[in-house]
């Protein structure tokens, strides 16, 4: 007991306090508790469907695009497997260690090596590889955390090789166990079995580019609810998503794409997929949407005839072929040289393949990426001249049998306009036959440029057609108002001279004459051109079926239409006619020659070879066979391929003659008679023969370059 | 329970001189088998070297109980004389940490010894106790305490504390102040004396704030304040925690059931956030129980020092209960985000073999001073003598 009264072992100093104590514990404990309700019980939903989140994942399923047939079930584009290999660096980092390992590490299985091996890879590739593997896992650590993990490169797959081939594959799935980290991924590619052929109508595909991405994922898409995203990106489009560029694959894409599904799948907090009972039975319905295959295209295209107009070709370097059924305005064939193989640029083979392909082609002179069909416009020389002859006649400006005296060139104020040839006495039918260019000055000093502008827009020339398919030119047919603006008001009749021969400042695509010279043929009638027959499901039903579109009717009278349809016949039939001495007697064909003159002038830099390439005219022959009861309509162009007469004429006549054969063959009509149209020197062989001349000598004696106004 | 508390004026010495406490018993039995179950439940997805977690908490649990019955069995008086003895070899293995600590993640904290390793600065706690315990029995106060008189306890509490922080290892230097103050909360302390106490507290937070705390540490508490951002980054844990916490709702999904430990969200689930796990997996109702299990833990040790025969038991019963107190106190309150995270494990919750032992020799002292609330004397050796005073 101490004097203080207090004893060392009185407790009583803290008695008071437990009390303070006990409710203080009381308290706190009543926190966590009124925190465990509030997590629990009243946001228990939420933290409950977040938990749901966390460990289910939607799983895109992936679709297969749509296949692309020609007229007559041909594949000329469908899907095919490609295999990939991707190693997770981090699972072959330990196996890069070469030489002699630290202790721990002596018993890492050469998988690295391995990989290598199999998939044959060149020292350098490998070596590359390496460097790349240690790079994306300069950072990681044995214990980086989850999110780390997702994150960093270095746990994700890195690709290796693009399409395998198929004992690679086999090689790799067999040692699959020993070849941990390695993965062979299966994707589809887009496989053309034509290669180069039809590449610009068929068009290619291509990854989805940023900027393409981003019209239809803007920023906060994430945060959309699906019905907004459903709206603002309705097929659906993700990062690395293949999608068409160009041609059909670009205009089709929505219903070549079909629409992916999708597959709930248990994934845990490393991202890895979980696929026991238990973890399955937490998936909640629906647990999965089956994707929905793109639709197929049948196309209105006789891949035959394709192939025969690239036979038809092989001697030119540049050009274009369409073939159009007159009565329906359905396209058979829609050929531009030079091509391009679009497998090579659809990333089957691997992005430095697309790379390599993509420079290559931009650096032809030779532009094989523009579609000549269509995106390309040309003079069409005299391949324009029915169209003026029709205003004349139709306005009556003219007697057509009326005879206009041919002396080799027309003067004209100080300046002179020269024909090919002195015709001497020709009428229309004449002027037209044997290619008169000073019958047409005539013409259109007395019928003036806005009225044959306005048959000519009739017939289609100078407004695209809407196939839509490749960026289309308008082409030009000039008028005075457009000259008005284009040289002040200066104008002079010397520009309608010109556009009288389809020279000076008018431009045609192979594809708008080819639709107008069907018109011609069929009394009349232009058609919107079709390329997509039929729309079609993956089993062969057909879903949407597109019957022929007459876009208008021109105003032109028959008697006219005929005396014109007249004498294009006999530009190939009648002796004197330009196309005569390449005909081929045992068909049946009308059309119009043309060698325009593209007023190139070389530098003096330039490489000769180069120069006297770009100097030659452009060849035409627009033509329609039979002459008597029309079907097909073609339009041949060779670009700076020289003289229509001698270059254009026998490849027209090639193609049609295949046409007539294929159809012989599928029984639609019996064989062609070989029946001569006219009377006339025997046939002469078609084929270089008759051009005993250079092919850019202007002095070519059938129809000349129909040369425009002369300084 | 808390009538409990005053029973502690009750006459001695007429009851039955020893008593095994079965309340504290109980309690603490079912919280070592709700840990192991739980243990079992959190590891049943760990990789092949983890999976066996439970069993070795089996082991330290038993190992645990014998020391704890040898606490227990000797009377605690006799623990009086050593007080400064074992607060003294506990310095003597925080100084050996830096020594042959082992360099985990940043910070030293632990001692190998053979194929185990020891965490002094769990031990320290208990040792502080005593010597805390010791240091009050023999300064004994009528009046109230002015600061002056508080240097030297506060000395005691302060020096472990350093040694811990520089480790560093901010949590568990928490626990050490915040069992002084458990203590402190007992003494008489003038109000003058508190009113500085508080100004000095002002004063000292910023400095620790600068020139204490480590970066990470600072970014916890960031993270603490703004629970929703970076949950893929720093937030991790809470974030995932407070998810599985919620979706266990009122039932639980059941035993081994919860998917956000089942599918690895939770890392940690065996040291800091066993109670993550626990709650996914029972629900509100299995929490209730687990939390009234800490409230009766902690009541009954207040208990037991209201009880206690003298001034050492006491504050050693406080001491003991503080410490169980504020463990569970600010793991549950991490975990479920009212706290920010500071690495403190879940009493006998949490995985780890000097946390097991360190809280089953805190319960041993517990029943030691429960067991001898009525006897007179000391029941084994002289020093008894010293006690006997009136």
């Amino acid at each position: 007991m101490s004097e203080l009264g207090v004893s060392r072992s009185d407790a009583s100093e803290f008695r008071r306090r437990f009390q303070y104590l006990a409710l203080f514990v009381l308290l706190a404990f009543g926190v966590v508790v009124g925190r465990l309700t509030q997590l629990q019980l009243l946001e228990g939903a939420d933290y409950a469907s977040q938990a749901h989140e966390n460990i289910v994942r939607r799983v895109p399923l992936p679709t297969t695009r749509g296949v692309i047939r020609d007229a007559y079930g041909k594949v000329l584009a469908s899907s095919r497997p490609a295999h990939n290999v991707t190693v997770v660096p981090w699972r072959v980092l330990l196996s890069l260690i070469s030489g002699k390992r630290p202790k721990a590490l002596q018993d890492a299985v050469d998988t690295w090596p391995r990989i290598a091996d199999v998939l044959r890879l060149n020292p350098d590739e490998r070596r590359r590889l390496e460097t790349r593997i240690r790079e994306a896992c300069r950072t990681a650590a044995w214990n980086d955390s989850p999110e780390v993990r997702r994150r960093s490169a270095c746990y994700r797959p890195l690709l290796v090789r693009e399409d395998l081939p198929r004992d690679i594959v086999a090689e790799l799935e067999e040692h699959q166990a020993e070849l941990l980290g390695a993965e062979v991924a299966r994707i589809p590619v887009r496989y053309y079995p034509y290669k180069n052929l039809g590449s610009h109508m068929l068009g290619y595909v291509a990854e989805i580019d940023e900027e393409g991405l981003a019209r239809v994922r803007p920023p906060g898409y994430e945060q959309l609810s699906g019905e907004e995203r459903q709206k603002q990106n309705p097929l659906g489009y993700d990062v690395g998503d293949t999608v068409g560029a160009t041609g059909l694959e670009h205009a089709w894409e929505s219903s070549l794409r079909g629409s992916r599904g999708w597959e709930k799948r248990v994934v845990d907090a490393h991202g890895r997929y979980r696929t026991e009972p238990e973890a399955k039975r937490l998936l909640d319905d629906p647990s999965r949407q089956e994707p929905l295959a793109g639709r197929d295209l049948r196309l209105t295209i006789d891949m035959d005839l394709m192939q025969s107009i690239d036979r038809a070709m092989r001697a030119h370097a540049t050009g274009s072929v369409v073939v159009v059924d007159v009565r329906s305005g359905r396209l058979l064939a829609l050929y531009s040289k030079p091509d391009f193989d679009p497998n090579d640029l659809s990333g089957g083979a691997g992005r430095g393949r697309v790379r390599e392909a993509f420079e290559k082609l931009s650096r032809d002179p030779l532009r094989p990426m523009l579609d000549k069909t269509m995106t390309g416009s040309f003079q069409p020389g005299s391949t324009f001249k029915p169209f003026s002859a029709l205003a004349a006649l139709e306005d009556r400006i003219l007697d057509p049998e009326d005879h206009e005296r041919c002396d080799g060139y027309l003067t004209f104020g100080k300046r002179l306009f020269r024909c090919a040839h002195t015709h001497g006495r020709v009428n229309m039918h004449d002027a037209i036959a044997e290619s008169c260019n000073v019958y047409f000055y005539k013409l259109a000093e007395a019928v003036g440029m806005d009225r044959i502008a306005r048959i000519a827009h009739d017939f289609g020339l100078g407004q695209k057609s809407g196939l839509g398919i490749n960026p289309e030119a308008a082409g030009r047919v000039p008028t005075r108002g457009w000259y008005a603006l284009r040289f002040r008001g200066q104008f002079r009749l010397g520009f309608t001279l010109n556009t009288a021969i389809g020279q000076g400042d008018s431009l045609v695509t192979p594809l708008q004459l080819a639709l107008a010279y069907a018109a011609l043929a069929n009394g009349g009638t232009v058609y919107s051109p079709e390329i997509v027959r039929a729309v079609e499901t993956s089993d062969g039903a057909v879903a949407t079926d597109f019957a022929p579109r007459v876009q208008h009717k021109v105003s032109i009278r028959p008697e006219n239409l005929a005396r014109v349809t007249q004498a294009l016949a006999a530009v190939v039939a009648d002796p004197k006619g330009t196309a005569y001495p390449a005909r081929d007697a045992s068909l049946d064909v009308a059309g119009k020659t043309g060698t325009a003159q593209t007023g190139y002038i070389a530098s003096k830099a330039e490489d000769p070879r180069r120069a006297a390439f770009y100097a030659q005219n452009h060849a035409w022959f627009a033509a329609f066979a039979p002459a008597r009861a029309p079907e097909i309509a073609v339009v041949v162009f060779l670009e700076h391929g020289g003289s229509g007469p001698t270059q254009a004429v026998p490849v027209a006549m090639q193609v049609i003659r295949e046409h007539v054969r294929l159809d012989a063959i599928r029984g639609h009509r019996p064989a062609p008679t070989a029946t001569p149209q006219s009377p006339g020197p025997p046939l002469a062989p078609p084929g270089p023969a008759p051009a005993a001349s250079a092919p850019n000598d202007n002095t070519d004696p059938a129809d000349a370059a129909d040369l425009p106004e002369a300084p | 329970m808390i009538r409990g508390l005053e029973l502690g004026g009750r006459s001695r010495g007429d009851g039955p001189r020893e008593s095994f406490d079965w309340v504290l018993f109980l309690v603490s039995a079912s919280l070592a088998v709700f840990g192991v179950v739980n243990l079992y439940s959190a590891t049943s997805v760990v990789r092949a070297a983890l999976s066996d977690l439970y069993i070795q908490q089996v082991y330290w649990l038993v190992l645990g109980g014998i020391l704890a019955t040898f606490v227990a069995a000797i009377d605690y008086r006799h623990y009086e004389r050593l007080g400064y003895l074992v607060y003294g070899f506990g310095l003597v293995l925080l100084l050996l940490v830096f020594i042959l600590g082992k360099d985990i993640r940043g910070s030293s904290r632990w001692i190998s010894i053979g194929s185990f390793s020891l965490q002094p600065s769990e031990f320290m706690k208990l040792f502080m106790i005593v010597a805390l315990a010791k240091f009050l029995h023999d300064d004994p106060r009528s009046e109230g305490r002015t600061l002056k008189d508080l240097i030297a306890p506060a000395a005691i509490a302060a020096v472990p504390m350093a040694l811990i922080l520089k480790q560093p290892d901010l949590g568990t230097a928490l626990i050490h102040g915040l069992i002084f103050a458990s203590i402190c909360a007992m003494m008489r302390i003038r109000w003058k004396s508190l009113a500085w106490l508080g100004g000095i507290t002002a004063v000292a937070l910023p400095v620790i704030w600068n020139f204490v705390l480590k970066d990470y540490q600072k970014q916890r508490i960031y993270s603490f304040l703004n629970p929703d951002t970076n949950i893929q980054g720093a937030n991790w844990h809470e974030h995932h925690a407070r998810v599985a916490i919620g979706a266990g709702r009122a039932l639980g999904e059941g035993f081994m059931k919860g998917t956000q430990n089942q599918f690895l969200f939770l890392p940690e689930q065996y040291s800091d956030f066993p109670f993550a796990v626990f709650a996914q997996d029972w629900g509100f109702v299995g929490c209730l129980i687990l939390v009234s299990l800490y409230i009766s833990l902690t009541l009954w040790s207040l208990r037991v020092a209201a009880t206690a025969r003298d001034r050492f038991g006491a504050v050693l019963a406080v001491g003991v209960g503080g410490m169980i107190f504020w463990h569970a106190f600010f793991n549950l309150g991490m975990v479920t985000g009212i706290l920010p995270v500071v690495g403190v494990t879940l009493p006998l919750f949490s995985y780890g073999g000097s946390s097991v032992m360190t809280i089953m020799m805190g319960i041993g002292l517990l029943m030691n001073v429960s067991m001898r609330r009525h006897s007179s004397a000391p029941t084994l050796g002289r020093a008894g003598l010293s006690i006997r005073s009136r």
